[in-house]
C-alpha cells in the first residue's frame, strides 16, 4: 500500500513537474552548482594537505556521494511531505488525511514529491561510484550490504527527525523556523563530522542527526565503520522510527481532542 | 458503549464536546504573565445532544455560527474526540476511525478543499482510487455517472486553481463520493457559490440521496439549500438542541406571528390598528399579528374593512430562524 501511495504521487509529481520546463532547467543548474562547489571546496582543502583528519580525498568525495544522495532522498519526498503536514494542520486540511481509510501518518509523509530531486539522488550515486573506484578498496557483497543498511538506518533517522518536529506543530502552530536550523545543519554533514570540534560534533550526532545520515554510511563505504556504530545506528534507527510513530499519534490524539 | 442494534445509520445520545481554551488577557504584562500561568476556561460546543437518523434521510442541520454544527460533524466523521455521551455511526464509534467506517462515509467541507491546487483533478480522483482501493471497473463507472450529473467533463484536466469556486466544489464533492459512502457529512458545500451553482449542487445531492440511498447531513447558512434537500431539520443553538422535526413543524412552533395578507377593492387604508404593517401597495396590505390573535384581527378585519380578498400565512423560514437565533437558547 506505502508503494503504491507513493507511486502514485511520484506520478503526479512527474505529471505536474513536466508541465514546467524552466524549472526542470533551474533546478539541473542548481543541483550541478551545488555539486561543482563542494567539489571545488575538497580540491581546495587537498592542494593544502593529503588528509584531513584522518581522511583521505577519495573516501571524502564518498562522504559527499553519501551527502548529495540523502540530501537527494530528503527533498524527493521527506521535506516537501512534511511542510505540507505543518500546512495542513495550520489550514485544517489534515482533516481530509485523517478521514481517509489509510494510515494518516503514511499518507501524510509521502503526499508530495518534488521528482528533480531525483537528479541528486543519481549524482550522489555518480559520486559513490567515482569515489570507489579511487579507493581501490573492493566492495564485495557484505560491505554493500552494511552500506544499503546504513543508508536505510540514515534515511530512517532522518525522516523520524524531520515526522517529530513537523508533529511539534500540533501544539505549536508555527514552527517552519526550526526547519530553517536542519538545513543549516544538514549542510554541516557535506564534511564527515569527525573533523568537527566535540560540541558540534555532539550536536550533529545527537541533536540534529547528520553524523548517522551521512557519516556513518560514508564510514561503512571506506571501510571504516566498527561494529559499535553498525549496532548503534540499526538500534537508534529503530527507536526513532518507533518513538516518532508514538509521538505522532499523540499529536493526532491532541489535535483531535482526546487526550484534554 | 452499549446500544441495542437497531436500523439507525447514527444514533447520538448526549453528546457533549467540551473544548478548553487558553484565556489571554490585554497588555503585554498580562501576555507575559500568561506564559508562566495559563488560565484556562472551558467552553461547552456541544451540551448534551440527542438524535438519530435513519438510512438514507437527508437531514439539514441549522444554527448560528458557532452554535457547535460543526464540531457535532467533526465528532460523527471521527476527527473529533467527544468529550461525554455515546455516538454511532453505521455501528461504528466514529472517534477509532477504523478503516471499514472511513471507507464508508465521507466528508465535505465548503471552506477547505482536499483536492491538491497545482493538479487537474482526475489526478487526485485517482489517488482517491488508490486510496479508498476502488477497482478500476468499479471507478471508471462511478466517474462516469458523477462526471454526467456533474457535468464535469470539460473541468477534469485542468488544474485545479484554474476553476472556478462552483466548479471546485464540483470536483470537491465528486471526488468525496468516488468510493459511494453510506454517510455523507456535507458542511456548508455552497458556502461562496452563485446561485446557479449552488442549485446545481442541490439537485446533485438529492439524485446522489435517491439513487445510492445515502445518508446525508448537511450543514448550511442558505435556507434554500435546507428547503430543497431536507424534510427534517435538526436546530441547535449553543451546543443545545433546540428542536427536530419537518421544516414546517419548525415555523409553527417557533414562529410567534402570523402573516395576515388583505386585498381591497380600492385604497390601502391604514390598518396599523390591527397589527403591524409590513408592506403597504395599493389595494394589498400585509399586516404581522401575534399568532394568538390572529382569529380575532381576522374576524374584526372582515367585519369593519371591505376585504375583497384575505389570507393567513407563516412567515418565510429564514425570519423564523433569525427569530429563533436571536433568543436566548431556552
Amino acid at each position: 500500500m506505502l508503494l503504491k501511495l507513493l507511486w502514485s504521487y511520484f506520478r503526479i509529481g512527474v505529471m505536474n513537474e513536466l508541465a514546467y520546463r524552466a524549472n526542470f532547467l533551474v533546478q539541473m543548474f542548481q543541483s550541478l552548482f551545488s555539486l561543482g562547489t563542494s567539489l571545488a571546496g575538497l580540491a581546495v582543502v587537498f592542494s593544502q594537505t593529503s588528509n584531513l583528519a584522518g581522511w583521505r580525498p577519495a573516501e571524502l568525495v564518498a562522504v559527499l556521494g553519501v551527502y548529495t544522495l540523502m540530501g537527494g532522498v530528503i527533498n524527493l519526498v521527506i521535506q516537501p511531505s512534511m511542510q505540507r503536514l505543518m500546512e495542513d494542520v495550520r489550514l485544517g486540511t489534515l482533516d481530509f488525511s485523517l478521514t481517509k481509510p489509510v494510515d494518516s501518518q503514511v499518507l501524510e509523509s509521502v503526499q508530495q514529491v518534488q521528482i528533480w530531486r531525483l537528479a541528486d539522488v543519481a549524482m550522489g550515486i555518480v559520486l559513490l561510484v567515482l569515489a570507489l573506484g579511487n579507493l581501490g578498496t573492493q566492495v564485495g557483497p557484505g560491505e554493500a550490504l552494511v552500506f544499503g543498511l546504513m543508508l536505510l538506518c540514515g534515511a530512517a533517522i532522518v525522516y523520524s527527525f524531520w515526522l517529530m518536529l513537523a508533529t511539534c506543530s500540533f501544539w505549536f502552530v508555527k514552527v517552519d523556523n526550526i526547519l530553517v536550523i536542519f538545513q543549516t545543519m544538514y549542510e554541516a554533514g557535506r564534511w564527515p563530522v569527525t573533523i568537527y570540534p566535540g560540541w558540534l560534533r555532539f550536536t550533529l550526532t545527537f541533536l540534529v542527526p547528520v553524523a548517522f545520515a551521512i557519516t556513518v554510511p560514508a564510514e561503512a563505504v571506506s571501510g571504516r565503520l566498527g561494529w559499535g556504530t553498525l549496532v548503534g545506528a540499526v538500534a537508534l534507527a529503530a527507536a526513532l522510527v518507533a518513538f516518532s510513530r508514538w509521538f505522532w499519534l499523540t499529536g493526532v490524539r491532541h489535535y483531535s481532542g482526546a487526550s484534554a | 458503549m452499549s446500544f441495542a442494534f437497531g436500523p439507525e445509520s447514527i444514533r447520538v445520545r448526549d453528546l457533549r464536546k467540551v473544548y478548553r481554551v487558553h484565556e489571554r488577557e490585554a497588555g503585554l504584562l498580562a501576555s507575559v504573565r500568561s506564559l508562566v500561568r495559563r488560565r484556562w476556561r472551558e467552553i461547552p460546543a456541544v451540551d448534551g445532544i440527542t438524535f438519530s437518523v435513519a438510512p438514507g434521510e437527508v437531514v439539514g442541520f441549522l444554527g448560528p455560527n458557532g452554535a457547535g454544527k460543526t464540531t457535532t460533524l467533526k465528532m460523527l466523521s471521527g476527527l473529533l474526540y467527544p468529550s461525554s455521551g455515546e455516538l454511532e455511526v453505521l455501528g461504528f464509534v466514529p472517534w477509532r476511525r477504523e478503516r471499514e467506517f472511513l471507507r464508508q462515509i465521507a466528508l465535505v467541507m465548503g471552506q477547505r478543499n482536499q483536492l491538491a491546487w497545482d493538479i487537474p483533478a482526475i489526478d487526485s480522483f485517482e489517488l482517491n482510487r488508490v486510496i479508498y482501493r476502488i477497482s478500476r471497473a468499479d471507478f471508471r463507472r462511478m466517474l462516469d455517472e458523477l462526471a454526467e450529473l456533474l457535468e464535469l467533463w470539460p473541468l477534469l484536466h485542468k488544474p485545479i486553481r484554474n476553476l472556478s469556486l462552483g466548479e471546485r466544489m464540483k470536483c470537491e464533492i465528486a471526488a468525496a463520493l468516488l468510493h459511494q459512502p453510506k454517510v455523507l457529512f456535507l458542511d456548508e458545500p455552497t458556502i461562496g457559490l452563485d446561485v446557479t451553482a449552488q442549485r446545481r449542487i442541490r439537485s446533485f445531492v438529492a439524485e446522489y440521496n435517491r439513487r445510492y440511498g445515502a445518508t446525508v447531513l448537511l450543514t448550511s447558512h442558505y435556507m434554500a439549500d435546507v428547503e430543497a434537500l431536507c424534510r427534517r431539520v435538526i436546530v441547535i443553538h449553543h451546543g443545545r438542541l433546540l428542536y427536530d422535526g419537518d421544516l414546517a413543524g419548525l415555523v409553527r412552533s417557533f414562529s410567534p406571528h402570523k402573516l395576515i395578507e388583505v386585498e381591497m377593492e380600492q385604497g390601502s387604508p391604514d390598518l396599523a390598528g390591527y397589527g403591524e404593517v409590513v408592506s403597504a401597495d395599493e389595494g394589498r396590505v400585509t399586516l404581522r399579528v401575534p399568532k394568538h390573535a390572529t382569529a380575532e384581527v381576522t374576524a374584526r378585519l372582515l367585519d369593519e374593512v371591505p376585504v375583497t380578498d384575505l389570507t393567513v400565512e407563516d412567515p418565510p423560514i429564514e425570519e423564523v430562524i433569525e427569530h429563533v437565533f436571536s433568543q436566548e437558547a431556552r
